[in-house]
């Protein structure tokens, strides 16, 4: 089982999202909890957008888009 | 009279059902584009009162925090009578955990809430039913099914609404809400219970995404659409332009023809005719590109839009979301920079907003007309594709884009300073692909031209009449050059000669800094032309014949890409940002800029 970050998930894969590192705006992470993205949550990643740009990710039954500095602090695994 | 609150998040439809309800009896607090300011409309009896998108009680930019904070206010008034909370019925979960903050929120101030479903045609379409009687009983407040695009629904909505309303003691939500998890929790299972697969509901998205989103394919179709909404400025708007000129020329042409010559004629026709005219000829550019920039807001593309952006834009110190504020900047400033508001980093936001002047705004179309007609021959290549004061034009709003990158750029770098644990990152939600409603558009764009013309005509106006007068008077002292207006150019003419301008330049440069509208006008008059707006062909060919330098003319047209010569935008500026220092250095700073840059292509070329 690999450690990675959302900035580094696979197109078309889907994911489990491990943690939320430490040091993460507490408004920021209370709205990523809002958007669904906890510990233990799936989701689905489409990779980064055009030129290197945000990952694009689904969760629940939203498609969003966060930028490196936020995908980084979130741990995931890929789930086979 | 009593209030009705309508809310919900962005891109569920609640503009359009707010349409529907006021049926266009409406009123835009300030400034249209993107949903910066409430919205008021009369619903049968009661004041409906829209608010802007937010995502969630707990605000992350500053939309947000306004619309959150207004919402507050207005649940503890005693005539807000109810609140109607806007879903996406084909996103449930995500949906209800934002109903339910809205729920708890009004049951603490002991108000009334109707969920209204909204974008049933869209389920139907799926195949899928909603049980509103269940969901409303699992929710404890009233559910409808609607959709505001077919109007299914909508009149048994009306219905429901205006009898709760009336009540003296609307029914407030019976259930009880538990912390942050709990609703979380909540909207998890009833999503699962009664809303639809998310898989169905977005595949159709996700397919064109792949498209869209594709480095190759996805960068050649943002850059398409750049085309052709930069195309659209000159080929949709140009001819409307002229058709307001025209028809301008050919009332003040009647009407002067009933007073006969003299002294009135004179003043009907050059400050009053030539004062309407010179603000109301850039209303169709205004709407035409309000027109645009909303279809491809409601279509769902601006969010793919700003996400393509993100990252060069970053580098430059701005954010993906700085993307619909620049662009419309290009048709006015002022709508621009409280578009600005939904920009997540208050850092981000600042740099936007203070470089958004530089965008080649409306008013500065007919100053680059002139001096381009006066400074590149009208000569086409390649059969008319190439054409060089095409090419001129392009360039020039090229070179307002790239000065505005290399200032944010700056600013980013040495002035304002960086503060990473409070600045918030970049989250956006990509909406569905939808084909807009006429309706929200028309709003819009009527608003977008009305509000232009309230705000900046009485300016313009009294401008464009000022500089008559004091170009008219001394009568008896002999012409132009000693009237009052000679007099002061005459006193700042010291100023403009290093960039090879004369007192006439000087004075039209400097009225100009109240609304650089006026320029073309000012110049008209100084150079003794009347109705110059209506005949820039003759004051360029006069322009030419009075031999204007191409260094200092060349000059001239860079100064205006760069000073801040308007007097509505430093006034917006100033409220935006709470700072009179900002709005001042703006004008000072980029004057300076101005001057300089106008002073070495005057002593260069």
């Amino acid at each position: 089982m690999s450690i990675q970050t959302l900035w580094d998930a696979p197109k078309r894969t889907t994911v489990r999202v491990t943690e939320l590192v430490a040091g993460l705006n507490p408004l920021v992470v209370n709205r990523l909890r809002e958007m669904g993205l906890e510990p233990g949550q799936l989701l689905e990643s489409f990779g980064r957008g055009p030129f290197n740009g945000p990952v694009v990710v689904q969760i629940q039954d939203c498609v969003y888009t966060l930028e490196q500095q936020i995908a980084q602090q979130i741990l995931i695994t890929p789930q086979p | 009279m009593k209030k009705i609150v309508l809310v919900g998040k962005p891109n569920s439809g609640k503009s359009l059902l707010f349409n529907q309800l006021t049926g266009l009896r409406q009123k835009v607090a300030n400034y249209p584009g993107v949903t910066v300011e409430l919205k008021t409309g009369r619903f049968e009896q009661f004041e409906l009162v829209d608010y802007p998108g937010a995502y969630s009680l707990s605000s992350l930019s500053r939309d947000e925090e306004i619309a959150v904070q207004k919402l507050q206010e207005a649940m503890q008034l005693p005539d807000t009578a109810l609140v109607i909370c806007n879903l996406d019925a084909t996103r449930l979960e995500s949906s209800l955990i934002f109903g339910l903050q809205v729920q708890a929120l009004a049951k603490q101030q002991q108000k009334s809430v109707v969920f209204a479903l909204n974008m049933a045609d869209e389920l139907a379409r799926f195949g899928h039913e909603l049980d509103t009687a269940a969901l409303s009983k699992a929710l404890g407040s009233p559910v409808f099914s609607i959709s505001a695009k077919t109007l299914l629904g909508i009149s048994d909505f009306r219905q429901a609404l205006l009898e709760l309303a009336a009540q003296a003691q609307p029914p407030i939500p019976s259930i009880d809400h538990g912390d942050e998890q709990a609703l979380r929790t909540l909207s998890r299972s009833l999503s699962r219970q009664f809303g639809i697969n998310a898989s169905i509901v977005l595949k159709n998205q996700n397919r064109i995404d792949a498209f869209m989103l594709n480095s190759i394919t996805g960068g050649f179709a943002f850059l398409l659409v750049m085309f052709l909404l930069f195309q659209s400025i000159f080929t949709l708007a140009a001819p409307l332009m002229d058709g307001v000129e025209n028809g301008i020329a050919a009332f003040a042409h009647w009407v002067t023809g009933y007073i006969g010559e003299g002294r009135t004629s004179d003043f009907l026709n050059d400050a009053i005719f030539g004062g309407i005219g010179s603000f109301l000829v850039f209303v169709p550019q205004i709407m035409i590109l309000t027109l645009i920039i909303g279809l491809l807001e409601d279509s769902g593309y601006l969010a793919r839009a700003a996400l393509i952006c993100h990252r060069p834009l970053s580098y430059f110190g701005l954010s993906g979301r700085s993307f619909i504020p620049y662009l419309s900047g290009h048709a006015c400033a002022i709508p621009a920079i409280m578009a600005a508001r939904t920009i997540e980093s208050p850092r981000k936001r600042l740099i936007t907003m203070m470089t958004i002047p530089l965008m080649a705004c409306s008013a500065r179309l007919p100053v680059y007309a002139l001096l381009i007609s006066v400074l590149i021959p009208e000569q086409s290549y390649l059969g008319g594709i190439v054409n060089l004061q095409g090419i001129a034009f392009f360039g020039l709003y090229l070179m307002g884009i790239v000065i505005a990158l290399i200032v944010s750029f700056m600013l980013s770098t040495f002035v304002i300073r960086e503060d990473a644990k409070s600045d918030m990152p970049f989250i956006l939600e990509l909406p569905n692909y939808r084909l807009p409603h006429w309706k929200p558009l028309f709003v819009r764009v009527m608003a977008s031209a009305k509000s232009f013309v309230y705000r900046s005509g009485p300016v313009i106006f009294a401008v464009t009449v000022l500089i008559w007068l004091l170009g008219y008077f001394p009568t008896d002292a002999g012409g132009l050059q000693n009237s009052y207006l000679g007099q002061i150019g005459h006193f700042i003419e010291p100023i403009f000669s290093p960039l090879g301008l004369d007192w006439r330049y000087g004075v039209a440069i400097l009225m100009s800094f109240l609304a650089r509208e006026v320029f073309v006008g000012a110049l008209g008059t100084l150079f003794g032309i009347d109705g110059a707006d209506e005949n820039i062909a003759g004051l360029a060919a006069n322009i030419q014949a009075d031999g204007l330098a191409f260094g200092a003319g060349f000059g001239l047209l860079l100064f205006y890409v760069v000073a801040l010569q308007c007097v509505a935008t430093v006034a917006t500026i100033r409220a935006e940002t709470g700072s009179k220092r900002i709005a001042a250095g703006l004008v000072i700073g980029y004057g300076l800029l101005a001057y300089l840059l106008a002073f070495l292509a005057a002593n260069l070329f």
